[in-house]
């Protein structure tokens, strides 16, 4: 197995730490520099030969996107893994769009960051389970109109409601409503969505991040 | 010392900068006299210097118009009857200025005028009416009233300036305040918690017996948990989009969170992400933020839909509900301190914000501040 040269790049010593001991175990795997904010990152790769650097999303000096594609426009063919304290949902897709190969929160397994320097040193990307089910649900999105769509307003609060595992009485408290309208929302809403029971709503909309 | 203020105080100061008033004594208030006959100029001038304030004088309709320009008077003495503009032409064209609107006006007419040229007085905004010769009681009385109240509501003016500059301090400390914890808690625990967490897998991963490897997975989790709620009390206290990615995706991004935590629809129309000045930014924000606030709370809608416009010299927010409609009299009741919070931070930079409610159709709020864009 041929070894791999790692940057790693985080403003925080104990962060580095952690990943320098994570990384030692690895046989395959080379820590050949380290670097506490972005400014040092270039210098750094300049000075030793790599293949991937890991960066924390938000160091002090330069903005973790600028980072990407200073390193991305000098160095075309080495990768750019970001481990980050963002949720994934919110700035993996910006990064990835500026050229990292790979998005990692650090609530992250180790493994899954190990397995990920190996994927994105060998040219490949790298995009985590939960953030590939996203994209996908994104694709499926715009091929037709997703079920919750196709509800009313007060329908779409009555399902939310319901998903939120609130009863009928509770809803009909919530809203003003007799206990009876609430009833026939939530007929009408299982037909429209082709479902049997509440929770089979609960799962869908958790699927869809419809609630928390 | 004393000898150089004293001297200073005595020389002639030039109009529009009046001496520092001092403790003791109010600032003097400034009463224009206008009368083209010197001597009547003359005759009011002593009689009223016992007031102690600043008298002004003119001595046509046109030198009086120039001096109003530039001058805020407590009260104008007028004469009606001069050549070139007349007393009610000079009136008529001050109080149509902004600036001198709302100035009182005293008309001073000879005995031998009608009743009917009172009226005309009284049309270009009279506020009373003296026959020459005067009485110098009345006059001085009159005069002095005027002169009280102009000294109170320039007292208001004031107050109601600096409560505005102290509403200003105070939201933006607030903001800087929140900024600098959020930043500090989730940057500085956010990076322990990781470096803990990477010690304990660590740690995992040299044991072999079964209820220590259960422990320590039992301690990841706990501080996976520890992290997500460090990063919810983060970006509670302030998004850290709004630092990385600016308005738009921020306000998208919140238009999104509303919709999961209430179950309440929101539609949002964005424009293509532009950079602007952060203090806006975070104004707007806020905004948003109130707005929603105050649908999840009182509306009782079930959908809100919002469209954010940039152009070159503004930034503007529509917000529309289908709730039950804000109520006049809670647009400025006693409980509406977020609504005023609203229109103050708006005010700070120059903005405005609008709210309309219709019983049972909804609210609408527009918000519009101007910008700087950053190239």
């Amino acid at each position: 197995m041929t070894e791999v040269k790692v940057i790693i790049a985080d403003d925080h010593p104990v962060v580095r730490q952690g990943l320098r001991q994570m990384l030692a175990v690895e046989q395959d795997l080379t820590v050949v520099g380290e670097a506490r904010n972005g400014q040092e990152v270039v210098e750094l790769s300049r000075r030793v030969p790599w293949e991937v650097a890991v960066l924390d999303y938000n160091m002090p000096g330069k903005n973790g996107l600028e980072l990407i594609k200073e390193l991305r426009q000098r160095y075309p063919g080495r990768a750019v893994l970001i481990l980050s304290m963002y949720p994934e949902d919110r700035y993996a897709v910006r990064a990835l769009k500026a050229g990292a190969a790979g998005y990692l929160t650090k609530e992250s397994a180790p493994e899954e960051l190990v397995s990920a320097i190996r994927k994105v040193a060998g040219g490949g990307r790298y995009v985590t389970p939960t953030l590939g089910e996203k994209l996908a649900l994104e694709l499926e999105d715009n091929r037709g109109k997703p079920l919750h769509e196709t509800l009313s307003d007060r329908e779409y609060q009555v399902m939310w409601m319901i998903a939120s595992g609130k009863t009928v009485r509770q809803i009909a408290d919530e809203l003003f409503l007799s206990p009876n309208t609430v009833s026939t929302h939530r007929t009408r809403i299982l037909r429209k969505m082709n479902m049997k029971s509440n929770a089979e709503l609960m799962h869908y909309a958790i699927a869809h991040h419809l609630v928390d | 010392m004393s000898e150089v203020a004293t001297a200073a105080r005595s020389a002639a100061v030039p109009e529009g900068l009046s001496p520092e008033p001092t403790v003791d004594s109010a600032p003097q208030a400034k009463i224009l006299l206008v009368d083209d006959e010197p001597k009547s100029l003359f005759a009011l001038q002593e009689l009223l210097s016992t007031l102690g304030q600043n008298l002004m004088i003119a001595q046509s309709g046109e030198e009086a118009l120039r001096l109003a320009l530039k001058n805020d008077f407590a009260v104008i003495l007028l004469d009606v009857r001069m050549p070139g503009i007349d007393g009610f032409e000079t009136a008529r064209l001050i109080r149509s200025r902004e600036r001198s609107r709302l100035t009182p006006v005293i008309f001073l007419t000879a005995a031998a005028d009608e009743m009917s040229s009172m009226f005309r007085g009284y049309e270009v905004g009279a506020v009373d009416y003296l026959q020459k010769p005067v009485v110098p009681e009345i006059l001085k009385s009159k005069v002095a009233v005027f002169v009280e109240l102009h000294r109170k509501s320039e007292r208001l003016r004031e107050s109601e300036e600096k409560l505005r500059r102290l509403a200003a301090h105070l939201i933006s400390v607030r903001e800087e305040e929140r900024a600098h914890i959020a930043r500090e808690i989730h940057d500085e625990l956010g990076q322990v918690l990781t470096g803990l967490k990477m010690e304990v897998t660590w740690l995992a991963k040299r044991l072999r017996e079964k209820p220590l490897i259960e422990k320590t997975d039992s301690m990841c989790k706990l501080i996976d948990t520890t992290v997500q709620t460090v990063r919810k009390i983060a970006t509670g206290l302030r998004p850290e989009m709004l630092d990385d990615m600016g308005l738009i995706a921020a306000v998208g991004w919140q238009a999104k969170e509303f919709q999961k935590r209430t179950g309440i629809r929101c539609r949002a129309k964005l424009p293509p992400e532009v950079k602007l000045d952060i203090d806006v930014s975070t104004t707007m924000f806020r905004i948003f933020q109130e707005i929603l606030t105050n649908v999840a709370r009182h509306s009782r809608a079930t959908r809100v839909d919002m469209e954010l416009t940039v152009n070159e010299d503004r930034v503007g927010l529509e917000v529309t509900d289908n709730g039950v409609g804000i109520a006049d009299s809670d647009l400025n009741g006693k409980k509406s301190l977020g609504l005023l919070g609203m229109h103050e931070r708006a005010l700070l930079f120059g903005g405005e914000v609008k709210i309309t409610g219709t019983a049972g159709h909804g609210t609408r709020v527009s918000v519009s501040i101007p910008v700087r864009q950053r190239a």
